[in-house]
């Protein structure tokens, strides 16, 4: 082992908190070592986006049972399309507390979850960095403000290609070198007239697909189906993106099926030297050196590296001397969405309305009320119109036979649902550990188990205001509003937005990491993933995660430039 | 080499149980026409066990399902789907899909068997009582007559009757089977999606944009 290279910097996980990192500091000219747990996937062999259901020997659907029992909101992720990329729970199970809930979506592979994300790209606003001191009172403020984070969000904005260039709304700022929007589809306009009536505005969704060819890849060929993976590169992935420009640079280096299970601490500075980690082919234990190590492996995983990392000098696991870790978890507040048609557009004759893959418009938050008896904060919506790849809501009504086969035909092109996102809070009771029952994974490293609801007085209180309002802009439409039940809040996990558990802060004693996502424990240990999250505003989390990971390793560069480390 | 084994790790998991039986060989030639009862060369993206739509000229026997049995299904999802001056699920072959489905939930959910076949004792049962013959021996009328008695909780939550549960199961595969396969979903609902297309113009209508 002596003559192993000391590297600049281990990043770990290639996704969009690992794969920006990785790129930041590599095109930085140090020396990069990027572990990842997963296999090189192959855009050729692995993305399927145009094959069609029948293509498939169940339609999709896979054989009865074949990946178990999913966690609610895994159902569509799941399928022969995608069940070679992602982990399958029953195959590799983790553990969840009496009680409790969670689904936890993992893909091992180059890229990660970037490989098959929502790609929605809103910025947090001036409000969401400082919820305590500018909002209500509640929880905390991150450690940075709104401007200091903003720069980062135009590195990353220009790197990846965003489009839906906007104006922006109170506390949504926009990037203003957006590619434009994407057109909206019939069901669109009609919920833009209807929402405008009643004062709420409708914006272009901001989205990492292309409207345009850029960076020399081509704009969207509007499929659809970037959720199965996309052949172009058209939308943004650390495997198509990020991969390639580093790949080109000698100072990085990509090990794949590479799983971490520790991180090395110098005795005698108290600083990272390294890590260890398990090859995947052989199952051997081998260690890394690096004068840095930055952990960007997903929220769960960058926590359980974290407290398998513990030592006699930190037995609660490292970096955990405030005893915060694993804790303060949160996702969205997120549950069914209303299903409705529009009468003028039934039966119209069918078009295509894959377009991106996803809505071209949305609604911002628009509630801001300092009346906080109900619930905090604020939700965002987002609707889905139009002719999609199934029968629509017109199969959920009662009867069969020839009439509903036609009423089926007739409602197809004007299906409407419209759902949201509330804001979730960040609780210390919603937390991750290591599984007190020994449960392992399959190399032997202890896996976690959760702790975690999603049901708590907050969550049913601003979903019950959120579905009067999905309601009443619906009406305001003019679309029908279909029958349909109202549901307890998702669970953590559920919308793929997990985040927290190694809050950032300005103070060691409630927090883990400091204002530049580095442990407070450790200067030179970074984690620049979702789990550094303080608060969980509603918007999406993607972009977020690849600012703050830009922003920290950015800073991180400089530190080993001037050797500050 | 681990790479392609991982990407082909679903196809060969199928085709390998299938392949361990005798009669998983015989259903393997039946509905893998060009592996002549062997294993594929290409296993990831073949269509293995895809359900054939039209052409297919061999006399169909099912895997799952008894021939008596099979024939109601087809009533069954002919009734749910019926062909009228669009195709139905006769055309699309749904009660195909149905007996490949259902066969296929022997390794990992064998109650769904235990469904079908409970179910489709049941519907006899009930249509002994009502009609004095098996369900598949009624007329048209009274097959249609039985199976809205079996929806009516659908319509009236206070409803209950005891062929419900077996009636919603035949209707979510059936309009599952129909508006997956090429006919149902391409032909009669008209999806024109996951393709290539050089613009998306979203709303062509002045009168929705105005």
């Amino acid at each position: 082992m002596g003559s192993q290279p000391v590297y600049d910097v281990i990043v770990v996980g290639s996704g969009a908190a690992g794969g920006i990192a990785a790129f930041v500091l590599a095109t930085k000219g140090l020396s990069v070592l990027c572990l990842e747990a997963g296999r090189m996937i192959d855009p050729g062999e692995d993305f399927h986006p145009h094959k069609m259901p029948f293509d498939w020997p169940y339609r999709g659907h896979g054989k009865p049972g074949q990946y178990g029992k999913l966690p609610q909101g895994m159902g569509w992720k799941i399928t022969e399309w995608t069940d070679h990329l992602y982990t399958i729970p029953q195959e590799d199970p983790y553990a969840v507390a009496p009680g409790s809930k969670f689904t936890w979506t993992r893909i091992r592979g180059v890229g990660g979850r970037t490989n098959v994300w929502g790609r929605s790209c809103d910025r947090f606003g001036p409000l969401d960095f400082k919820p305590k001191s500018l909002q209500d009172g509640w929880g905390d403020d991150w450690p940075v403000t709104y401007d200091e984070v903003a720069p980062y969000y135009d590195h990353v904005e220009k790197l990846i290609g965003v489009s839906g260039l906007s104006e922006g709304v109170y506390n949504t700022p926009c990037g203003q070198n957006l590619l434009p929007g994407f057109h909206a589809r019939c069901g669109e306009w009609l919920i833009k007239h209807g929402a405008e009536k009643l004062g709420i505005k409708v914006l272009p969704l901001q989205l990492a697909v292309l409207s345009q060819n850029y960076d020399g890849r081509p704009e969207c060929h509007y499929c659809g189906a970037c959720n199965n993976g996309c052949d172009t590169a058209s939308r943004f992935s650390s495997l198509d993106v990020l991969v390639p420009k580093l790949k080109k640079l000698k100072n990085f280096t990509l090990r794949t099926n590479s799983v971490v299970r520790t991180v090395l601490l110098d005795k005698d500075t108290g600083k990272a030297r390294g890590v260890t980690y398990i090859d995947t082919h052989n199952g051997q234990e081998y260690e890394a050196s690096a004068k840095a190590v930055v952990l960007g492996a997903s929220m769960v995983e960058s926590i359980r590296i974290l407290f398998n990392s513990k030592d006699r000098n930190s037995p609660q696991g490292l970096a955990n001397s405030s005893g915060v870790l694993g804790k303060y978890l949160m996702e969205h507040v997120a549950f069914n969405d209303i299903p409705g048609f529009f009468p003028q557009l039934a039966g119209r004759p069918t078009t295509n309305d894959d377009g991106p893959g996803e809505a071209s418009l949305y609604i911002p938050r628009y509630y801001y009320s300092k009346d906080q008896k109900k619930f905090q904060r604020g939700f965002r919506l987002q609707f889905w119109t139009g002719c999609g790849e199934g029968p629509g809501h017109g199969a959920s009504l009662p009867g069969f036979g020839s009439a509903y086969k036609k009423r089926i035909k007739e409602l197809y092109p004007a299906n409407v649902s419209i759902g949201g996102y509330g804001e979730g809070l960040a609780f210390a009771s919603n937390y991750v550990e290591i599984d007190p029952g020994g449960l392992k994974d399959r190399y032997g490293i202890p896996q976690v188990r959760f702790h975690t609801t999603a049901e708590y007085d907050h969550a049913f209180a601003i979903r019950d205001y959120m579905y009067d309002e999905m309601e009443r802009i619906l009406k305001a439409s003019g679309a029908e509003i279909l029958p349909y039940q109202k549901v307890n809040p998702s669970p953590l996990g559920a919308v793929t937005h997990e985040a927290g558990g190694a809050r950032m802060g300005d103070d060691p004693k409630t927090s883990v990491l400091d204002a530049w996502n580095r442990c407070h424990d450790a200067k030179n240990l970074l984690v620049v993933d979702a789990a550094s999250f303080v608060s969980h505003p509603e918007k999406h989390t993607t972009l977020t995660i690849m600012a703050m990971a830009y922003r920290a390793a950015d800073h991180l560069a400089e530190e080993l430039r001037t050797g500050s480390v | 080499m681990t790479d392609e084994i991982i990407g082909r790790r679903k196809a060969l998991k199928y085709l390998s149980v299938l392949a361990a039986s005798a009669a998983g060989q015989e259903f393997l030639a039946a509905w893998l026409p060009a592996a002549e009862g062997g294993l594929p060369a290409h296993a990831p993206h073949t269509t293995a066990g895809q359900t054939p739509e039209l052409g297919s000229t061999s006399p169909f026997s099912p895997k799952f399902f008894s021939p008596r049995q099979f024939a109601t299904v087809e009533t069954l999802t002919e009734l749910i789907i019926p062909t009228d001056d669009q195709p139905g699920s006769k055309e699309a072959q749904v009660a195909r899909f149905i007996d490949f489905v259902v066969f296929s939930a022997a390794e990992h959910q064998p109650h769904l068997q235990e469904e079908w076949t409970e179910g489709l004792a049941l519907l006899d049962k009930l249509s002994r009582e009502k009609h004095g013959h098996d369900f598949r021996d009624l007329e048209g009328s009274e097959q249609e007559s039985l199976l809205t008695e079996m929806s009516l909780p659908e319509n009236d939550p206070k409803a209950s009757h005891p062929g419900f549960a077996f009636y919603r199961l035949v209707k979510e595969m059936t309009v599952e089977g129909f508006y997956t396969s090429k006919i149902g979903l391409k032909d009669v609902l008209g999806f024109q999606g996951r393709t290539y297309l050089s613009e998306f113009q979203g709303c062509t209508h002045p009168e929705h944009q105005a």
